[in-house]
């Protein structure tokens, strides 16, 4: 686990099995373009959208909730970077593949927005 | 002096007792009325007025009254459409509503003393829906010795604070993309009572720097927080009722609720975001982890059914009274009031917040509430009188026998009948009356400007809903 080791435990606390099954690679992806916490933030986000099949049919409830716990928790973190960029551009983003989502319409790429977010924020 | 207008109400069943207590005192308190009379008088042939006990089986035994007097299946001469002129294309077939309302009141007076509406320990005041659904208006006229103007200014800064906030809500969904916005009003046009962007809008005024309009703006916000985790909720808890109207789940379906829920968590977290103030920012997305958290509990501890008064007291402190809280400590810190007032509201909000709850449990076993009876035990949602009941020899046995098996809607009638004959209801009325009490003490330690009568006018009304 690479980045298990600058991630605090205090962080996945409730999400351990969320980073098992696929977000330690995401965390590990956005760790290239961002420092541990706001790449956490990311790999959150990322982890709640998948979690909640955003576009896709209903997640069962533990699921859900679960993805919003992700959600709360990017937000705390973003909240703890006391950067108001970051957490505007990433609540944006959330926005536009929800509203994508409830929409119909073609999903905008979660992953480009963050990464702009992220790189916007510099 | 007198002064008059009109209370506005909606039925959701043919017949149904809606209590109108709280509304009452609220426009008494509106208006400054220190002492004298509060005229009601329906406006309609169909709708009564009664004084009784707002407890649920009584309210069934009135309704079964009702119907044993004017049955609905016999012949009204009123109904012979054929034998009346001028016959309106949606008259509808109501003879034995409006006799009926002959055994009820079309209009009464009551006293008010000290700015209280004076009702005894069990009064309750009912608008009585014969012929629902409807919307129904009753005409109210308030005579005696009202508060100098300046004493009611606090109250109108109230009415402008509540205004404010239904105007921000307002503007923050008109620019949202249809498919959210339109099952986000629904349920944000349904009403409800306020409660957490009027603690954000009280507390913003603590402080040095007082802006309200970024106070509504983190108002309308908290309250879009509290809408969208109720969107979840309801889904989780395959809930088809919400204020009196279908739920996000059950009319647009499950993926939707999710969609929408997620949108406006977003939006509310860069609404405050774009605020700008680091402290308001972290408290509230801390309060978001405590609620989700507690969410994943509820539900785990679902297994555990009905669980004891320390597991509802943990689960309910994070559901409910975090947002509270965080309404609070938020508000205060947008004005840069001192740390010690952020505080001590927090705590307020925190104990009112779990006052409510309790409150809000105690819905589940009335007629009136809007929502549908026994809702809580269908889904095995932790409820205090539950919890209390279980723990009575008499009842408790057999409440937890029920609970052990699958739930049948006889076994939830079964239950609640078995709840309310326990006392457990007046238990947790009288608890969620102490615990507001004790909430408003909490503000004994700071100088709150003010506003500590419409804090506690605020504390009482959250848990008077049932009486």
């Amino acid at each position: 686990m690479t980045g298990q080791t600058e991630v605090r435990q205090t962080e996945l606390g409730g999400l351990e099995s969320v980073w098992e099954s696929g977000m330690e690679d995401v965390y590990a992806f956005y760790r290239e373009s961002a420092p541990p916490q706001v790449a956490l933030a990311a790999a959150l986000v990322e982890s709640a959208v998948d979690l909640q099949r955003l576009g896709g049919p209903a997640p069962d409830p533990p699921q859900l909730l679960l993805g919003d716990l992700c959600l709360a928790r990017a937000s705390r973190l973003l909240a703890e970077t006391g950067e108001q960029a970051l957490q505007v551009g990433f609540a944006q983003a959330v926005e536009r593949v929800a509203a994508a989502a409830s929409a119909g319409s073609r999903d905008p790429g979660l992953r480009d927005l963050l990464l702009a977010a992220i790189t916007g924020a510099r | 002096m007198i002064t008059g207008g009109r209370l506005e109400v909606t039925s959701d069943r043919p017949t149904q007792f809606v209590d109108i207590s709280t509304r009452l005192q609220d426009e008494v308190t509106a208006t400054g009325l220190v002492s004298g009379r509060v005229y009601l008088q329906s406006l309609h042939t169909t709708l009564g007025l009664a004084v009784n006990e707002n407890e649920p089986l009584l309210l069934q035994d009135l309704q079964g009254t009702l119907e044993r007097l004017a049955p609905r299946d016999v012949a009204y001469h009123h109904d012979d459409f054929t034998r009346r002129a001028n016959i309106a294309d949606d008259e509808p077939v109501n003879g034995h509503a409006h006799c009926r309302q002959l055994l009820l009141q079309p209009a009464f007076t009551l006293l008010v003393e000290n700015g209280r509406v004076i009702l005894g320990r069990w009064q309750s005041i009912f608008a009585v829906e014969l012929d629902g659904p409807r919307q129904r208006s009753i005409a109210l006229q308030l005579d005696g010795e009202f508060a100098p103007s300046g004493a009611r200014a606090g109250a109108c800064k109230n009415d402008r604070d509540r205004e404010l906030v239904e105007l921000e809500l307002a503007r923050q969904l008109r620019v949202d993309p249809e498919s959210v916005q339109l099952p986000m009003r629904r349920l944000v046009e349904a009403g409800g009572k306020r409660l957490r962007p009027l603690l954000v809008m009280l507390s913003a005024r603590l402080g040095p720097r007082q802006e309200p309009l970024r106070a509504a703006a983190l108002a309308a916000a908290i309250e879009l927080i509290h809408d969208a985790t109720l969107v979840h909720d309801d889904y989780v808890d395959r809930a088809g009722i919400r204020r009196g109207r279908p739920t996000v789940a059950a009319a647009e379906g499950a993926s939707q609720a999710v969609a929408v829920g997620d949108f406006y968590f977003a939006k509310a977290t860069r609404v405050i975001a774009e605020l700008g103030n680091q402290e308001v920012t972290s408290t509230v997305a801390a309060a978001m982890e405590t609620i989700c958290l507690s969410q994943m509990d509820d539900v785990r501890l679902r297994g555990l059914y009905p669980g004891d008064f320390d597991v509802y007291l943990r689960v309910v402190r994070g559901k409910t009274a975090a947002l509270f809280a965080a309404a609070c400590r938020a508000g205060a810190q947008l004005s840069d009031a001192r740390p010690e007032t952020a505080e001590a509201l927090s705590q307020f909000g925190d104990l009112l917040g779990i006052a409510f709850q309790m409150a809000d449990d105690l819905l589940d076993y009335s007629e009136s509430s809007g929502k549908p009876r026994g809702q809580d035990i269908r889904e095995r949602v932790l409820s205090l009188p539950l919890i209390y009941a279980t723990e009575n020899d008499r009842v408790g046995p057999r409440i937890r026998e029920l609970l052990a098996g699958s739930v049948s809607e006889e076994d939830v009638g079964e239950i609640q009948t078995l709840v309310s004959a326990s006392g457990a209801l007046q238990r947790v009325g009288q608890d969620a009356r102490d615990l507001a009490t004790s909430a408003v003490s909490r503000l004994d330690a700071i100088d709150v400007d003010g506003i500590r009568p419409v804090l506690a006018d605020l504390a009482r009304s959250a848990v008077d809903r049932v009486r």
